[in-house]
């Protein structure tokens, strides 16, 4: 039940309804209801759809050096213009084993052009 | 490190080029009992195989260690994303994993290879033999063939189990199911069947496939090394998904055995395939669907039990000479609880399959093996299937037997009996005799008719009825020395000529004389 009414706040606050109205909104009618016991659940469902309504918009390259980042958006600009993502909108992350190259993660679709990948390609083929 | 993996690296290093490739990706959410939640996914597609991506956040030695690719199949598309089953260890499975879609539906390596081995769901070998180096990928859901690529059943299936073949006979591309309690036999004739079709010409020998769902890993080991020692394994592949296995992988054995079988179907060949048992993978599947959170419906099975059988088992037939004339015989298992065949799963694969062997305790503890109750028995298909010879000898023996059942059952409670129910009471006991057999001895189609020819020239009628099992395996012993070519003739031309027949009844006088001893006393 916690989901619904999770999902209907979201929708309230997707519709345009400031976020501490439609909160107070729900608070009243919960009331009403004498489900007020309900609250905390909702709670954390709700915070359960944002992080996921979140995820499903964020763009992360990861990259195993700092200096890789340049050279890691030149290289998919394309793939970002694909996705309807701006290289503004790329949150970066260093990761170090990655051992070089770049990964990008969002919006649904995954590139991975990491030595990471690329070695562990090889060994397998190689060791098949 | 090797020499030989060394030149390979530098080879793949020389010839690398950066892959361009994008996935479509979703993020595990929530994970348990082998089932997984995934979010996004959104051109996924039914039945679709995903990669788990386990390397993600590991260092490259550790990824290195990774046991191969985890899989998954999606059973379950729904709004925001999707549920799909874990095809291994679901240990493997943490919260925020990526997901990757292959865009690939599940299927399994198929070929020659593969005979004489026991593999997984998957195709996994599983004998610890090394991994196969040539197979074609079949996919393990297809579409059944339809009306026009098939043909009528007419090419007998030999079980080598005189009272199947005599009374109850299967043919090529039928489906027949083997039902009974626990510990009745069931497994037993399935792998008879399987030892039996050495009997038959390499070239008309079928495939066999043993498809072992929710069994002890005993049993199917034990299994494995009777059809070795046989010589049978040769021809048998075995795919394996013991109990311990993840529901899910239980519930894809038969469809990954059945899309084995097809890859020989295809090519013209003639295959045998034993589900043992579908019951347990009803169980399976019901213990996926609750997961999946599907409406349950009769003792907890979900909406689509019958469609799950009916789709595997509509997958056995026998192809039209245009579709290259193979065929899939299919024997599917259902173990019933107190001989209860009215249950939900029993009813329906009964409904579903072309006639059951019904295998009852009582008979069974009785020392009638095989225990098969014949007044419930039937094949509806197999009769036309069955050789001309065969039917020659075995025609009245099912309403015989049955009313020998009958009359035993009634006459338990009569003092005084007049010589026309004796008689056939005496008859009963003989041919319920006869029709004993070891487990492990399979007898060919020629022995079967010669003894049963015997019986009905009431050769066995004079031998006392604990000595009518020695006496018909002497006889089977004494035609096979003194009458070869007759039995020759009979597996040749599969009918009982006027000569073999004026052949046998000379047979069976030189054996009365021969073996007196077995005729001295009733």
């Amino acid at each position: 039940m916690e989901q619904a009414y999770a999902q209907a706040l979201m929708q309230l606050i997707e519709g345009g309804m400031q976020p501490k109205k439609a909160l107070h909104a729900l608070v009243e009618s919960l009331k009403v209801k004498g489900r007020e016991a309900l609250l905390p659940r909702i709670a954390r469902a709700f915070e359960r759809l944002a992080q996921r309504e979140m995820h499903k918009n964020a763009v992360v390259m990861s990259v195993a050096k700092e200096k890789d980042v340049h050279a890691g958006k030149r290289d998919a600009k394309e793939l970002l213009e694909t996705i309807g993502a701006e290289s503004k909108d790329v949150e970066v992350r260093i990761d170090e084993d990655l051992i070089g190259g770049w990964r990008l993660e969002g919006r649904g679709m995954l590139v991975d052009r990491s030595f990471k990948k690329a070695l562990l390609q090889m060994y397998n083929r190689a060791t098949a | 490190m090797d020499n030989s993996v060394v030149e390979k690296i530098i080879k793949e290093i020389e010839q690398y080029k950066p892959s361009g490739e994008h996935a479509h990706v979703g993020l595990v959410v929530s994970v348990g009992d082998g089932v997984v939640a995934i979010d996004g996914l959104a051109k996924a597609v039914m039945s679709e195989i995903l990669v788990f991506e386990e390397t993600k956040g590991k260092k490259l030695a550790d990824s290195i260690e990774t046991r191969g690719e985890l899989y998954g199949l999606i059973l379950n598309l729904e709004e925001d994303g999707v549920r799909a089953a874990i095809l291994g260890d679901t240990a493997r499975v943490v919260e925020g994993m990526t997901v990757k879609s292959t865009g690939r539906v599940l299927s399994v390596p198929a070929g020659e290879e593969l005979l004489g081995r026991v593999v997984n769901a998957l195709g996994e070998p599983q004998d610890g033999k090394g991994p196969f180096k040539k197979t074609t990928m079949m996919p393990v859901e297809r579409q059944a063939s339809g009306v026009i690529d098939r043909k009528g059943v007419s090419v007998p299936l030999a079980t080598g189990i005189t009272a199947i073949d005599a009374m109850i006979p299967i043919g090529r591309g039928q489906r027949e199911l083997l039902i009974g309690d626990r510990a009745t036999g069931k497994t037993t004739i399935a792998v008879d069947t399987i030892i039996n079709q050495l009997n038959e010409p390499e070239e008309k020998r079928p495939i066999c496939i043993y498809v072992a769902v929710g069994q002890k890993q005993s049993k199917t080991a034990r299994i494995a090394q009777q059809l070795r020692e046989a010589g049978a394994m040769d021809y048998t592949i075995i795919v394996d998904e013991p109990a311990s296995a993840p529901a899910a992988l239980q519930y894809l054995a038969p469809f990954a055995g059945v899309a084995m079988g097809e890859y020989f179907m295809d090519k013209g060949k003639d295959v045998l395939i034993i589900y043992d048992d579908l019951s347990k993978q009803a169980v399976a599947y019901r213990e996926l669907s609750l997961l999946l959170r599907r409406p349950p419906g009769r003792e907890a099975y979900p909406g689509d039990i019958f469609y799950l059988h009916s789709r595997l088992l509509e997958r056995a037939c026998r192809l039209n000479e245009e579709k290259g004339g193979g065929s899939i015989t299919a024997l599917p298992i259902i173990e019933t609880q107190e001989g209860d065949v009215s249950a939900y799963i029993p009813t329906n694969v009964i409904s579903i399959t072309d006639g059951q062997i019904f295998l009852v305790t009582d008979l069974f503890n009785k020392g009638v093996r095989p225990a098969i109750d014949v007044g419930i028995s039937v094949s509806r298909v197999g009769s036309s299937a069955q050789t001309k010879a065969m039917k020659a000898v075995a025609g009245g023996l099912k309403l015989e037997l049955a009313q020998f059942r009958d009359l035993e059952a009634f006459t338990q409670f009569a003092q005084d009996l007049d010589k026309v129910t004796a008689d056939q009471l005496a008859s009963g006991a003989r041919m319920i005799e006869l029709l004993k057999q070891k487990n492990g001895a399979p007898i060919p189609m020629e022995k079967q008719v010669a003894m049963l020819y015997g019986a009905s020239l009431k050769l066995f009628s004079e031998v006392p009825v604990a000595r009518v099992r020695e006496a018909a395996t002497k006889f089977v012993d004494f035609v096979d020395a003194q009458y070869k070519k007759v039995l020759a003739e009979i597996k040749k031309t599969a009918q009982l000529s006027d000569d073999s027949k004026k052949q046998l009844a000379k047979a069976t006088e030189e054996f009365r004389l021969a073996h007196t001893d077995l005729f001295a006393a009733k």
